[in-house]
């Protein structure tokens, strides 16, 4: 999946191993993530790719957006950064939980407690501060298993 | 300098660059990202880091010299660099972020005009001693020896 619009750009990358079935999981995952800086997205999916997830980088939310829109059951879980120009990682939030279901993680450097406040009341599935290490992305695809569990119970 | 006194010198001088506050584990966590199939990982980073944080940089002293200065704004910048900085491991950087953006808090121009001066010298030191590591690492290479973690 490769798209250029305006200043905007995406790109997919695989990992080797394809996501054939439940017991390579979490392997596979596919993986969103979006950050108008282009070092912290470089980082983020080199360490999402060593956690053999299929990434897909994008550096705005409107992209995200229009992405998800079009690809729709394509994805397992968003990570978007909070503060970018134009549309931000709230209002990204806030499409992607009234437009569809997905379990959507809010980075930043921003560790203030107002911010991540509004991040988990806008519906979160967590807020996670920069830097974030690749212990960390290993955990997320609990926030996959837990929101399709709600969802059936 | 034959490769063993190489690898030692580039090993005591990545340590230096940990205990004098340059560095921090978030570069450890870079190095260790860094295998075959992208050997170059650890400097594409650093270099994108360089060209954003020169960007960014700019950006700020521009902001600082306008008649109303726009503080949404530089924090927005400054935001920006404390990201990028604590996602390579740039420590020094990064904290003196923290105090820019409490200056840009309480819109003490002063304190800015101050913090930018710092940022600027702190990221000229991490990026002439990352530079300088960059370039241990090569002569090993091409000394055909192999880098130490």
């Amino acid at each position: 999946m490769n798209s250029s619009n305006g200043n905007g750009s995406m790109s997919t990358a695989s990992s080797s191993g394809a996501w054939n079935g439940r017991d390579q999981f979490p392997a596979g995952l596919r993986v969103l993530v979006v950050d108008d800086d282009q070092t912290c997205l470089m980082v983020f999916e080199k360490m999402l790719k060593t956690c053999l997830y299929q990434v897909t980088k994008c550096n705005k939310a409107e992209i995200a957006l229009s992405v998800l829109r079009e690809h729709k059951n394509e994805f397992d879980i968003v990570i978007s950064d909070v503060h970018m120009p134009d549309m931000d990682g709230f209002e990204l939030l806030k499409h992607i939980n009234s437009e569809m279901d997905l379990p959507v993680i809010l980075i930043s450097a921003d560790a203030r407690k107002q911010v991540v406040m509004k991040g988990v009341t806008y519906g979160a599935c967590d807020y996670l501060i920069k830097p974030v290490c690749i212990e960390t992305l290993k955990n997320i695809w609990q926030h996959v298993v837990r929101k399709k569990a709600r969802n059936t119970f | 300098m034959d490769l063993v006194q190489l690898q030692r010198q580039f090993v005591d001088y990545r340590t230096s660059l940990y205990h004098e506050g340059f560095l921090d584990e978030q570069f450890t966590q870079l190095q260790e990202l860094q295998d075959e199939n992208n050997p170059d990982f650890v400097v594409e980073v650093v270099s994108l880091f360089f060209e954003d944080s020169e960007r960014l940089l700019n950006e700020l002293a521009r902001a600082l010299e306008q008649q109303s200065i726009d503080y949404k704004r530089i924090d927005a910048h400054v935001h920006q660099l404390k990201g990028s900085s604590s996602s390579i491991g740039a420590q020094r950087v990064q904290k003196v972020c923290i105090a820019f953006r409490n200056y840009c808090e309480e819109q003490n121009v002063e304190g800015c005009l101050n913090c930018l001066q710092q940022v600027r010298h702190e990221y000229s030191l991490v990026k002439t001693k990352l530079e300088s590591l960059f370039q241990l690492e090569q002569q090993i290479l091409t000394a055909g020896g192999s880098i130490p973690m």
